[in-house]
């Protein structure tokens, strides 16, 4: 009877601190034994030492000594299998559709299989209903009207777009505070998009494709986030700091807010904690999957890219103060697509880039970064400083090499006055000013995905902006803030010619209501430089000021959950003279609503 | 925590270790090519008046033979200064005679018909068209070579990149052709500079073209051909290691291009031109130190040699100081072509010998609805051209540097009959936009005649050609008897014709019974691209282009089909079995078993031949088509928008003529089966310096 033994043992444990005070003329502590060797397994918890203390066999405790513990047998109550299930013996009952009520093994309530195999899915529905408006070419050579006499055509278009995710988790695990022993992943991603544009060509290369009009497209794609397995190497201290190993396609997040690197990627990531978790380490191999067009999700059926990112970052909890996370990372990207040519779904270049000498070229760049994020005192603040180093193939002269040069650094600090959050956001990212020497001192991304200065509600964020007459590249790339010229983050290369921006901004998120947040941003972006941009479009002098960007955005969330988000954000660009300059000053402002449906299960 | 610290010191490594080398020595030497030796005979002091001394042009052939002696292999080489005068045309002991024209030594299977194949034509000729070609393209403030040439004139731009629209300049390779009307040629014997002179195969887009400079001027330009072939570059990702280019580029040290104004300095539509994939740091020779041209005459090792109606063979010639009037390009009187209130515009015209205007601003000769009275007059014709000359000014450049800098175009204005009614031009502008204006004046004028009288249509002019007749590839050994007439493919202006309206779904149209429609170059240059909707590769083929197999850009459809026979004729010439082809590239018989090089039914509306890339627009009275306005020399949008725009402020300032109306235009055709509409003109974003206006031609 096992579990009879266990509980003996687990009672003498458990009155050992009162043995001092029992041990005044009634029984003495020598005398306590146990019947077998086995010690039943230690209660571990965090920072709490293990008790060492083990009692002796009684066969090694001399009779006269001798005492069995005397036990006062409890009421358990009916029998259950195991303890994930004791909850239905007191009369609670598996409601699969709802994981708030019940042990649900759809949610790792309990095992599925043996004892300590768990299976847990999240499911989310995302849909965006996103009108904009922002400069569009007419088609070059044809038109969808008559009249269009000039090169910017009308502007409008909208984005329908739901994505369905299924993350399901397969683990072998114990208590919820240990990782667990091993962890496999796979997270398909159901994608159907649909966007309306006003111009010929934009949305495919032959502006006699699409549905009505031709000004339509309709795609659907399924993606892989993730399927990676993971395995618990070992704990390395008793306060379960540990090193583990995760293979596959996974999530990686260079710093606290996705300036650098934010996907989730095909790799080898071994990572763990060391000194109760002051210090967390990652080392990890990648290389890159080829993205779907319309969806931006990756695509397992295609080789993987010729670009591998090799990542090592230590966090050091409570650096310099108490409540602030410090990060020293050093990431390599080593991309040798040279002599590739790949084309989009829709027909466009997209590496080598049609800009410039839209030759294709390699590039090894090296980045070293400091991230922070935490508080001091009442002031949040989280920070991000790298600076890139490599060099890329020259694409003007044969059989040469340009060095690439460039710096990256964003700051946000914040402070909270009960319901509201003001913040001040910086950010600096290096531009070229020579496209045509023998350096490259533009500061690109691997893969951005920034949360800052109001993410995807800004428009200089959210919306990819095309550089008209400059080459078939996005001014600024979707869900991106650096203005890196690449025709998408997803298929294009690096490109360390370009502008830079400087951006500076303030805004406040301001809890209404439990329920009801509401966050108002005002960035104002100047590019670093812009002789890229004027070599781009063969044009004189451009300002520097882009302009301001002024948004909002509504969350609301009805259950305070994040069950059942509603997102409501609209952004404005007044541009500045540098806006005008590229687009002219009869532009309609630019603006974008995104309109957004979370249910989350 | 040390095994980490190694990690990171072995990844900082792997950033250090590098490639090749920086490209810093590669630009030094490319400046001191530039500046080292100092040109022969002109001293670099000439400031704005600078040209190719017979010694200059003995220089640049000598540091070409040298090259070609270094590598072993026999070259022609051809100098021009930059109105096209052949200063000198030298070949090594064993150069080639005569070079095949292909497009296929690339890429795919052999293209059939056109140009493609003929292997007689002079090497000379090759050598020449490339140097004009370097030549015309460059001004002082943008340096273009054959290359660059071939970057813009294929299906796609770039070359390469799948299914985007064609380029820019696509069809610019069939200008300045040797039976243009416009163009001068050489007299044997006469003092006459006067240019701007023709070219015998046209614009040449086979790399080894490249232009000349003292002191930032552009002098003119070298051509040589030492691979036999003339060709094209399709592949322009990578980094050729042309042997005419390479040649070429020991020819130009100390007469290099300024580095500052390069192609590979100047992006059309964000993307870069090309300049040359040779580099001086990939020479053999020293170019410094080349022998002097006598001593290489003297050794046997080469000799000037004579070109029919082209080059005499005696020695090098001095070429002309370019804006002055022996180059046959001089300031313009400055109270002619003025604003509107009356400031000087500084506009160029085209002289001949005597230093008269050759086409001053005169009244049509046409009758348009059988009246003389709607001709365009010779002050409406000086109005729209110095309207649009204004309009240029104003412009902002797309080929030229700094960015900023002012376009530079030629201006011609035609009557509904192609006849000349007035030329111009701004300072500076690329010469090749001359004869390429008028091409473009004539063929918007010409394929808006629909519901003309009967005779006058398009349709029934090119009816009345005379088809052309390709020609095989001669067996060897080369000579006229083995000319033989190709049996297909077998273009027919009829065909032409019936595939137009076939295309429009509109038996009417190009016909006399056809009703108004107004023909920009942009609206019908899409006839006559290989894909309709100009770009991807799934379209069918344009009305007025070929099919795949048959296409290439020697081999382009109607464009080269009406001057196919005379460019024969004048191939044939040269060779010494023919007469000169006429001043007209239209009505040849071509090499016919009867009656073979004769003209019949040569029509006045396309001397020249047509053009078929943007820039230009019919003027209309009303809606009666009275003649057209066509704009060169900058990039397609400006030279759409300065024709459009310029015609349409001389409407405003004239009240009697305009732009078409906007319900005749081709924009609102509707195409069978297709879903796309032609576009009528694209003006440029933004297009005046100094200013934010945009959608400038929007409503107009």
């Amino acid at each position: 009877m096992v579990f009879r033994k266990y509980v003996t043992a687990l009672t003498l444990i458990a009155v050992l601190p009162w043995s001092a005070a029992m041990a005044q003329g009634i029984v003495p502590a020598s005398g306590y034994c146990v019947e077998e060797t086995e010690n039943p397994q230690q209660r571990r918890r965090p920072g709490v030492p293990i008790d060492e203390y083990e009692l002796p066999k009684c066969e090694d405790v001399p009779d006269e000594g001798r005492i069995s513990a005397w036990v006062d047998p409890v009421n358990l109550g009916p029998h259950v299998p195991d303890r994930w299930r004791i909850v239905n013996s007191i009369g609670i009952n598996t409601n699969l559709w709802d994981p708030y009520n019940g042990q649900n093994w759809l949610k790792g309530d309990m095992p599925v299989w043996g004892k300590d195999w768990f299976y847990s899915i999240i499911a989310i529905s995302d849909t965006i209903v996103e009108p904009r408006r922002f400069p569009i070419p007419v088609g070059i050579a044809t038109s969808s009207r008559s009249g269009s006499l000039d090169t910017i055509g009308s502007g409008e278009t909208t984005i329908l777009a739901t994505n369905l995710i299924l993350e399901n988790v397969f683990y072998k695990g114990n208590t919820t505070f240990k990782p667990p022993d091993w962890e496999f992943r796979f997270t398909p991603v159901f994608n159907i998009n649909q966007v309306h544009a006003g111009e010929k060509g934009i949305l495919n290369v032959d502006p006699d494709k699409g549905g009505r009009s031709n000004r339509r497209r309709r795609d659907t794609f399924m993606g892989v986030q993730a399927l990676f397995a993971d395995k618990h190497l070992r704990n390395v201290s008793d306060r379960f700091d540990f090193d583990s190993v995760r293979v596959g396609i996974q999530p990686f997040s260079s710093d606290f807010r996705g300036f650098l690197f934010q996907d989730s990627q095909f790799g080898v990531r071994l990572f763990g904690t060391r000194n109760n978790n002051i210090f967390q380490y990652n080392l990890a191999w990648f290389q890159r999957l080829e993205k779907d067009t319309n969806s931006g999700l990756n695509d397992v059926t295609q080789d993987l890219r010729d670009d591998h990112v090799i990542a090592a970052n230590v966090y050091w909890q409570d650096f310099p103060r108490k409540g602030f996370f410090s990060q020293g990372t050093v990431i390599h990207n080593s991309n040798r697509e040279k002599g590739q040519t790949e084309y989009d779904k829709n027909g466009f270049i997209q590496r080598p880039a049609s800009l410039l000498e839209e030759r294709s070229r390699n590039y090894e760049v090296t980045y070293f970064g400091y991230s922070g994020d935490g508080h001091f005192d009442r002031v949040n603040l989280t920070t991000s400083l790298y600076y890139a180093y490599g060099h890329q193939t020259s694409t003007r002269l044969a059989a040469k090499e340009e060095k690439v040069s460039a710096f990256f650094f964003a700051a946000e600090a914040s402070m909270d006055f009960d319901w509201l959050r003001p913040r001040l956001s910086v950010l600096w990212t290096s531009g070229d000013d020579d496209p045509f020497d023998d350096e490259a001192n533009g500061f690109d991304a691997i893969f951005e995905n920034p949360q800052f200065a109001g993410a995807d509600t800004s428009f200089v964020i959210r919306q990819n902006v095309p550089l008209i007459g400059g080459g078939g590249v996005a001014l600024m790339g979707r869900n991106g803030i650096i203005p890196s010229l690449r025709p998408s983050k997803e298929q294009g290369q690096s490109n360390f010619i370009n502008p830079g921006i400087q951006m500076i901004g303030i805004g406040a998120d301001a809890d209404l209501l439990p329920q009801l947040r509401l966050s108002v941003n005002w960035n104002y972006f100047r590019f670093d430089t812009t002789k890229v941009l004027e070599a781009a479009r063969q044009q004189g002098p451009i300002d520097n000021n882009l302009g301001h960007d002024v948004s909002m955005a509504l969350i609301y969330r009805p259950f305070m959950t994040q069950n059942i988000v509603f997102r409501l954000s609209a952004a404005g660009l007044l541009g500045s003279d540098g806006f005008d300059d590229l687009y002219g000053n009869e532009a309609d402002t630019p603006y974008s609503v995104l309109g957004n449906i979370t249910l989350m299960y | 925590m040390k095994k980490l610290i190694s990690v990171f010191a072995t990844i900082s490594l792997l950033a250090a270790c590098g490639g090749g080398g920086s490209g810093s020595s590669t630009v030094a030497a490319e400046q001191a090519a530039v500046d080292n030796p100092a040109p022969a005979g002109t001293p670099v002091t000439c400031g704005e008046n600078c040209f190719l001394s017979a010694v200059d042009v003995e220089k640049v052939i000598a540091q070409a033979v040298a090259e070609a002696e270094a590598r072993n292999v026999d070259a022609t080489i051809a100098v021009v200064d930059r109105v096209g005068n052949v200063l000198g045309v030298f070949q090594t002991s064993n150069a080639d005679t005569f070079i095949t024209v292909t497009s296929s030594n690339v890429l795919g299977a052999p293209i059939v018909g056109g140009l493609e194949n003929l292997n007689f034509i002079p090497a000379p000729l090759a050598a020449i068209s490339k140097a004009i070609t370097g030549a015309y393209l460059s001004t002082g403030e943008n340096a273009f070579t054959t290359r660059t040439a071939s970057q813009i004139v294929q299906e796609n731009f770039n070359p390469g990149e799948n299914n985007v629209p064609s380029g820019p300049l696509f069809g610019v390779q069939f200008s300045q052709l040797p039976c243009s009307d416009f163009s001068q040629r050489f007299q044997n014997g006469a003092a006459s500079t006067v240019g701007p002179h023709r070219s015998p195969l046209g614009l040449a887009a086979d790399p080894g073209g490249l232009p000349l400079y003292i002191n930032g001027v552009n002098v003119g330009g070298v051509g040589v051909i030492a691979d036999g072939i003339y060709g094209l570059d399709k592949i322009i990702t990578d980094f050729d290691q042309d042997l005419d280019e390479l040649i070429a580029t020991a020819a130009t040290v100390g007469y290099a291009a300024p580095t500052a104004i390069r192609a590979d300095k100047i992006t059309i539509v964000g993307k870069t031109a090309r300049f040359s994939d040779a580099s001086v740091t990939d020479l053999q020779s020293v170019p410094g130190q080349s022998d002097p041209i006598a001593t290489i005459q003297a050794n046997g090792r080469g000799a000037f040699v004579a070109v029919t109606s082209y080059f005499d063979g005696a020695a090098a010639r001095a070429g002309t100081i370019f804006g002055q009037a022996p180059s046959g390009i001089r300031p313009a009187d400055a109270a002619v072509f003025t604003d509107a209130a009356g400031q000087s515009l500084d506009a160029f015209v085209f002289v001949d010998q005597t230093n008269q205007n050759r086409y001053p601003a005169r009244n049509g000769l046409d009758t348009p609805a059988g009246s003389t009275q709607n001709s365009l007059t010779a002050a409406e014709v000086q109005t729209i051209m110095n309207e649009a000359i204004n309009v240029a000014n104003g412009s902002r450049a797309q080929i030229r540097v700094p960015a900023g800098t002012q376009a530079r175009v030629t201006v011609s204005v035609v009557d509904s009959n192609g006849n000349i009614l007035g030329m111009g031009r701004t300072r500076d502008g690329p010469v090749f936009g001359a004869d390429v204006s008028l091409q473009k004046a004539r063929t918007a004028t010409f394929f808006s005649g629909a519901g003309r009288p009967a005779g006058q249509t398009p349709a029934d002019i090119l009816r009345g050609f005379p088809d052309p007749l390709y020609l095989s590839p001669m067996t060897l050994p080369i000579s006229l008897a083995n000319l033989v007439t190709l049996a297909s493919p077998a273009p027919s202006f009829s065909r032409y014709v019936l595939d137009t309206q076939l295309f429009f779904g509109n038996g009417d149209a190009l016909e006399s019974t056809g009703g108004p429609l107004a023909f920009s170059d942009r609206a019908g240059g899409n006839l006559s691209r290989p894909n309709f909707p100009d770009g991807p590769a799934s379209g069918r083929p344009g009305p007025l282009s070929k099919p795949p197999g048959e296409w290439s850009i020697f081999s382009v459809g109607l464009q080269l089909d009406l001057s196919y026979n005379a460019i024969v004729q004048h191939v044939v010439h040269v060779l010494g079995a023919a007469p000169d082809v006429p001043q007209n590239c239209t009505g040849n018989t071509g090499f016919a078993a009867t009656d073979p090089f004769t003209i019949q039914n040569a029509a006045t509306n396309l001397p020249n031949g047509i053009q078929i890339f943007p820039g230009s627009v019919p003027i209309y009275r009303g809606d009666l088509l009275v003649g057209g306005v066509g704009v060169s020399g900058d990039g397609v949008d400006q030279d759409d928008m300065i024709s459009f725009l310029g015609l349409h402020r001389a409407g405003v300032r004239l009240g009697t003529l305009g732009n078409a109306p906007p319900e005749i235009r081709a924009d609102r055709l509707g195409i069978p089966g297709e879903e796309a509409r032609l576009r009528y003109v694209n003006c440029p974003q933004l297009p005046f310096i100094g200013s934010n206006e945009t959608e400038v031609c929007d409503g107009l």
